[in-house]
């Protein structure tokens, strides 16, 4: 048997040699398919890495709360994204951190108001739509940030300050040192007492770009803006040990506080990163679905070069018949050739995919991300094409009566 | 002497080849034409057959059904002592290997493979190692003056020598029956005539060759010439005795592939000796 899957792969390599243009079109059809899943599949994990990299460097004893449990199903995210009302359910209040920094355990409580505003400058300049941050002094210590200059916020402080990160500071002001300089938010003037650190981490479990954001005290929003909503609780621990005691004990403080309302996740881990993942892994898999298409037309590809390549050699094939192969060895014969060219273009699809991936990140933050499964889904990927478009035309060939076949002259 | 005669004798009573009422019919109803009708034929290890008759009259559909590429509609076709009904498509694809050559018309060779590579195809599906397959279709080259033109493509061959290219493919795996399809009807005379005396020795080497022609100055080569007529026989004479037709030559590896029966024709053989 391996003797005859050697001859047959020889056999193969020598037809598929003879066609070399032809071959090396189909394989393309193929490895465009299969270049399309990688480059997917390579940034989707890129990006998983990167906001785990990132809970783990901010650390471990971390917890954090967020608003309904329903946004991991695939109903709610999509409505979410059609709708745009993403937030609008936040059922997180000002007083859920009070109740949370009161419990043994925990060492510092943040909250997250985020929101989209247009800032005003000194001068004439705007930014139609600034991420504003409403938050308190704890958000500093839980994420590890540290300021370029200046202060952090202070809840106690009577007049409204405020931190900026850098990159909104140069499209505000034209500088990275804004320090008391005013902004106007709302018709409420916010002095900047500090420049946050650049961080350079656009994506991250808090789905905004510090960089790029405005941080005031969220009590001090509260006060100018009624309908505030926190979208994020962030917790850490005091010991790494009793995490998920600690996660367990909030949940039930805050079931308690709210008087049996339970529309709110706590996270912890791994988890944390789950949400932005879930969005992110619908968004890859219709992406992916969209790859696997073109891979059924190279799909179809390969099965017409092998309904020609049957049709151009049946002669052949009835020759071959007539000295003694039996329906089987022809069978394989153009089957494995199916396969070779599945698999080639499988191969140039691997090579194709990662070039284009290690482009984009050259120009995106991500680093390419090489997995064994990503190899195996591409041999599978590959093989199962090979496999399925391939073995009709095999088929056929196998088939084709040896009389009729010897007459025929292309 | 004497046991000589005696070998002689048992290796002529075999038959190898029997048809027994056999007809093949084209097309149902009104449509329906018989290429051969209760065909009755018995063929002896050794002989050499010629076919002749007029287009049309079911030679090479007799000739295919012997190949084993094609099956009767009524009739039975016993070869070695076995029905051909119950031989499985894998065996009979198997006993086209190693015991049928076909010898065509129109050469068939495969355009885009090297000679050497058409040679040694039948060894392909019997399960040969590539260098065994090069050898044993180079040495079958050789036999016929072809060695020099190993990795010729055949179109850079005469019609000639792609006939005889054929005839090495058809013998490289020494098979006992060797079928032959008008292989002089697209030859000159002369290349004809060296093709002929080709199968000529390949005759006297005990292998049996049913040949179909057109050409009546070629019966002079058969042991028995077959005139065919609307798929029946019209005339069926044989120019040599049985007992003179020649002996196979031994091989040293007898090929098990028609089972157990032919095992012990074999060892009959062997005890003669």
């Amino acid at each position: 048997m391996a003797l005859l899957l050697r001859t047959h792969y020889e056999l193969a390599k020598s037809s598929l040699k003879r066609n070399r243009t032809r071959s090396f079109l189909t394989c393309l059809g193929i490895s465009i398919g299969v270049a399309s899943i990688i480059l997917i599949l390579s940034l989707m994990g890129s990006i998983t890495n990167l906001v785990s990299e990132q809970v783990s460097k901010v650390g471990s004893s971390l917890v954090v709360v967020r608003p309904t449990s329903t946004r991991s199903t695939v109903d709610s995210i999509v409505s979410e994204l059609t709708t745009s009302t993403q937030y609008l359910k936040s059922n997180l209040t000002l007083k859920d951190v009070d109740t949370i920094k009161k419990i043994e355990g925990v060492a510092a409580v943040s909250p997250l108001a985020i929101s989209v505003n247009s800032l005003k400058g000194e001068t004439d300049t705007t930014v139609p739509s600034a991420t504003v941050i409403g938050t308190n002094p704890d958000f500093l210590k839980i994420q590890n940030l540290s300021l370029k200059n200046g202060v952090f916020l202070r809840e106690d402080s009577e007049t409204p300050t405020a931190v900026i990160g850098t990159k909104l500071a140069n499209s505000l002001f034209g500088t990275a040192e804004p320090i008391g300089k005013t902004i106007t938010l709302l018709g409420q003037r916010f002095i900047i007492i500090g420049t946050l650190a650049e961080v350079d981490d656009p994506i991250n479990f808090n789905n905004v770009d510090l960089d790029d954001s405005f941080f005031v005290c969220a009590s001090a929003l509260n006060k100018i803006d009624n309908s505030l909503q926190i979208q994020q609780i962030n917790v850490r621990t005091e010991n790494t040990d009793t995490l998920t005691d600690t996660a367990e004990k909030i949940k039930e403080s805050l079931v308690a506080a709210k008087s049996g309302d339970t529309n709110f996740t706590v996270l912890s881990g791994d988890e944390i990163t789950h949400p932005a993942g879930s969005l992110l892994s619908i968004i890859s898999g219709i992406l992916a679905i969209v790859a696997g298409i073109s891979l059924i037309v190279g799909g179809i590809g390969i099965m017409n070069i092998m309904l020609v390549s049957v049709a151009e050699r049946t002669h052949e094939i009835g020759v071959r018949k007539a000295i003694g192969a039996s329906t089987g060895n022809i069978l394989l014969q153009f089957l494995i050739e199916a396969l070779i060219l599945s698999l080639a273009g499988g191969f140039m699809g691997l090579i194709l995919g990662y070039a284009l991936s290690f482009l984009l990140c050259l120009v995106t933050p991500f680093n390419p991300f090489v997995s064994w499964q990503i190899l195996a889904i591409t041999f599978g990927v590959s093989l199962l094409t090979g496999l399925i478009f391939g073995l009709y035309p095999a088929l056929k060939a196998a088939h084709k009566n040896p009389i009729y076949s010897l007459k025929y002259w292309a | 002497m004497i046991m000589n005669e005696e070998q002689k004798e048992s290796n002529t009573n075999e038959v190898i080849i029997e048809l027994k009422g056999l007809s093949k019919r084209f097309g149902y109803g009104d449509a329906a034409s018989y290429a051969l009708k209760n065909f009755n034929l018995e063929v002896k290890r050794g002989e050499f057959i010629m076919i002749m008759g007029p287009s049309g009259c079911g030679k090479t559909t007799l000739l295919n059904i012997i190949g084993l590429l094609d099956t009767p509609t009524s009739g039975t076709y016993i070869l070695n002592d076995e029905p051909a009904s119950r031989i499985s498509a894998r065996r009979q694809a198997r006993l086209r290997a190693k015991k049928i050559g076909f010898i065509f018309q129109n050469f068939n060779l495969i355009p885009n493979l090297s000679i050497i590579e058409n040679v040694s195809l039948p060894l392909v599906y019997s399960g040969y190692h590539k260098t065994r397959r090069l050898i044993k279709a180079s040495e079958a080259l050789d036999r016929f003056n072809l060695k020099d033109k190993e990795y010729y493509l055949p179109f850079q061959l005469s019609g000639g020598q792609q006939q005889r290219a054929a005839i090495a493919r058809a013998i490289v795996s020494h098979p006992e029956i060797i079928l032959a399809d008008e292989p002089t009807g697209n030859l000159d005379s002369r290349s004809s005539a060296t093709v002929m005396e080709e199968l000529r020795r390949i005759h006297s080497e005990g292998n049996t060759i049913i040949m179909v022609t057109h050409n009546p100055a070629l019966t002079s080569y058969a042991t028995r010439v077959i005139n065919m007529l609307d798929g029946t026989i019209d005339t069926d004479i044989k120019t040599v005795k049985d007992s003179d037709l020649p002996v196979p030559i031994e091989r040293k590896t007898p090929r098990k592939i028609f089972k157990s029966r032919k095992k012990s024709n074999f060892k009959k053989k062997k005890g003669k000796k």
